[in-house]
């Protein structure tokens, strides 16, 4: 009998195996996030990602279409593809310069009758892989007749918050991206267990009532709702930090996560996204981005003015005192819920390799992680 | 029952449009013939009519959803010297019984709940008719999708079915744009102008530009009257719309249309080219670029992928004219300068003279 995580062996949070497997099973047969919809906003922008095993590229013609391709020459299969030209683009390889059209048709192969005689280039499109735009994001999927992502999300969409993430502004001090070493789904399943909030972050999440959350799934995908707490309510336009971006009476801490890894952070004054790239079975690139009203930055600076006060006295701070730090940059002293998650991920993972690790029973405020791991099983074809 | 059989049906009601400049006939389907004149979004509908003693047939686009729960109508304008039209708007009333056949015509769309897509749309004149069944077909049967209309009037007296189109906006303004065309406004405007113009290729750019679609799934429908549809099917491949994205009526037997055409063979020549200061006569097959005839005659020019993309080859024509296969190293400025990629470059012309320096 193999040490278990709950449902799952350890070895799917460690090993190549289950890693390769999920990237194939999973990654490569849902649709992955490849940035805000202002990346591509000009034609002949284009851009790579990574799905899963597929590197899929993007670019917008002069119709401001989007096309998708998988990101492979089909003379030697290499990962090269750029948009060159001025007005007029072509998809080229550099390699040995075959080139395409827009539509992915091969149209030029260099010196085409001295090195092959003939080619026959309706056979040698690239093959085309599926794009669009969801909640102000630009999504991929590697099956270009995989159901259209409106089929995807449509099920969580009135769950998800009030928030119209195309009206607002990307904030780019949001932007950030880092390593956790940790698998993916240790990452997800911290996100989703509700019973940590009230715990791990005391001192820095204090302004939501956790208690009070209400939370379930979507098929695939989890979301969660919970309102603020009654101290923040009280007169809470002066405790925003930036103008408020939804009606008050859908205030609340919206946060779901939608499968795979696609998590979302909708508030009372900000949209954020939280999206889990796994890298290898012990590493996970984390990816935030945010977005926040469109006002002046008179209306921004007012509001960071007026709401300070309560957040001086709210006193955001560690969960233990600077005496217990364990260093300098004990995580548990800083006071960033962030850096509370990361370290909570990473010392989980370690645990996972002990001969002796065992887990006791799952709190109620945990049924998602256990959720979560189901979902997981039937993507593997392993559910019930 | 053949499809090409005439139907009696009775005008439910009729309804003038802009003032009395056209009008709208809308038709009581009886229970029994339901399924005989069950419509696609986009189909017309074939009428006989005796005036003054003739037999007449004409057809006219159905402008209403079938979709929506309204009833099936038409709406035409009236021409002048056109008999049908006249008789239609002159003395078609409720009540009266018109022999129709079976709604036909494949130019169409047909909503799919689950299909999230941007459709646009561009009409001019009556061409909105068929236009209007589609849109408003999108915006009640396939929720997750976009429409955007761009529609070219003559002035805002001249805009059929602008209050169900206003209408239509007002409710879905989250998924559905409108923008009015006119190539003579008036002093004053009630409609709502976009542009003063033709729905023109820099009509279409701007469109793109301010509602670029959000769905990707992209599909362009175009009814106009005369060279409208070419001009407009020729605007949007000029702006990367592929040829199976472009809907539109066809009329048969049209013009050479088909701008995008491959391979161009092009037809023998003799160029004369210039390169390194020293000039020579290169003999061109039909079939072959001038890059390879040049080096075929044992020219060096320059040159490097082949495909139209890096500019390498680039020459100037300063005679005769050339097909280019491709030319995404240049722009239109460049173009009409007379820069030409000979790499991408066949003879349309029997002399040309080029230059390399």
């Amino acid at each position: 009998m193999p040490n278990m995580f709950h449902l799952l062996p350890v070895e799917a949070y460690t090993s190549q195996d289950w890693y390769l497997r999920e990237q194939r099973e999973i990654f490569s047969k849902t649709w992955r996030y490849a940035g805000f919809m202002e990346d591509l906003s000009e034609p002949g922008q284009y851009m790579a990602v990574q799905a899963g095993l597929n590197n899929i590229f993007i670019v917008m013609g002069r119709d401001r279409r989007l096309r998708a391709f998988h990101n492979i020459c089909r003379h030697r299969g290499t990962q090269l593809i750029r948009a060159v030209g001025k007005t007029q683009k072509a998809l080229t390889c550099p390699y040995h310069d075959w080139t395409y059209d827009l539509e992915g048709n091969l149209i030029s192969v260099p010196e085409e009758q001295e090195e092959f005689g003939q080619v026959d280039k309706a056979c040698l499109g690239l093959k085309p892989a599926k794009v669009d735009l969801w909640n102000s994001m630009i999504f991929v999927h590697p099956d270009p007749n995989a159901p259209s992502i409106g089929e995807w999300f449509s099920p969580v969409e009135e769950y998800i918050g009030p928030h119209i993430p195309e009206e607002l502004v990307e904030y780019e001090e949001l932007n950030q991206s880092y390593e956790i070493k940790a698998n993916w789904k240790v990452v997800v399943e911290n996100y989703i267990d509700v019973y940590h909030l009230s715990h791990l972050h005391s001192n820095t999440l204090q302004m939501y009532d956790h208690k009070a959350a209400e939370y379930h799934w979507e098929g695939p995908h989890f979301v969660f709702w919970e309102p603020p707490s009654a101290e923040y309510l009280e007169n809470q336009d002066s405790k925003l930090i930036a103008p408020r971006v939804i009606p008050k009476d859908l205030n609340g801490a919206w946060v779901p996560m939608l499968f795979p890894g696609i998590g979302l952070t909708g508030s009372e004054d900000g949209w954020n996204i939280f999206i889990v790239e796994p890298l290898g079975p012990e590493r996970t690139r984390v990816l935030n981005r945010g977005r926040v009203s469109d006002s002046s930055g008179w209306k921004f600076a007012k509001q960071a003015v007026t709401s300070s006060m309560f957040w001086t006295k709210l006193g955001l701070s560690g969960k233990y005192e600077r005496h217990d730090a364990m260093g300098d940059d004990d995580p548990m002293v800083a006071g960033d819920f962030t850096g509370e998650d990361i370290y909570a991920c990473e010392q989980q993972q370690k645990s996972l390799h002990s001969p002796y690790f065992e887990t006791g029973p799952a709190a109620a405020g945990e049924s998602p992680v256990i959720h979560h791991q189901k979902v997981v099983l039937e993507w593997l074809g392993e559910g019930r | 029952m053949s499809t090409s059989a005439f139907h009696s049906l009775k005008v439910l009601d009729t309804r003038d449009e802009i003032g009395g400049m056209a009008k709208t006939v809308l038709f009581d389907v009886p229970r029994d013939l339901r399924e005989t004149f069950r419509w696609r979004p986009g189909q017309h509908l074939s009428f006989r009519f005796f005036v003054d003693g003739q037999e007449q047939r004409r057809s006219y686009s159905i402008s209403s959803s079938p979709f929506t729960g309204e009833p099936m109508r038409i709406t035409v304008k009236r021409v002048k010297r056109g008999r049908v039209s006249r008789h239609i708007n002159d003395t078609l009333k409720k009540g009266d019984l018109v022999e129709v056949m079976s709604p036909k015509g494949n130019f169409c769309l047909d909503p799919d709940a689950r299909a999230r897509r941007t459709h646009y749309f561009f009409g001019a004149g009556s061409g909105i008719t068929p236009l209007y069944s589609m849109l408003s077909s999108v915006i009640t049967a396939e929720p997750h999708s976009f429409a955007h209309l761009a529609y070219g009037n003559r002035n805002e007296k001249s805009i059929l079915l602008e209050e169900d189109l206003e209408a239509l906006a007002a409710l879905n303004e989250d998924r559905m744009s409108l923008h009015h065309i006119l190539s003579r406004p008036g002093w004053w405007s009630s409609a709502d102008t976009w542009r003063t113009g033709i729905v023109d290729k820099a009509a279409i750019e701007t469109l793109f530009e301010e509602e670029p679609p959000y769905a990707q799934d992209t599909q362009y429908y175009v009814c106009g009257p005369g060279d409208m549809n070419y001009a407009v099917r020729e605007a949007l491949m000029s702006l990367d719309v592929p040829a199976s994205r472009i809907h539109m009526e066809s009329y048969g037997g049209s013009k050479e249309l088909d701008a995008s055409v491959e391979e161009v063979e092009g037809v023998g020549a003799t160029a004369r080219v210039t390169l390194n200061g020293s000039q020579y006569s290169v003999g061109v097959n039909r079939g072959q670029t001038l890059l390879e005839a040049a080096r075929a005659a044992g020219l060096t020019p320059p040159f490097s992928c082949q495909s139209g993309v890096c500019g390498t080859c680039r020459g100037k024509l300063t005679e005769g004219k050339v097909h280019l296969r491709a030319r995404m190293a240049l722009e239109d400025a460049d173009l009409r300068d007379g820069a030409i990629l000979t790499c991408q470059s066949v003879p349309t012309t029997q002399s040309l003279s080029l230059t390399y320096d």
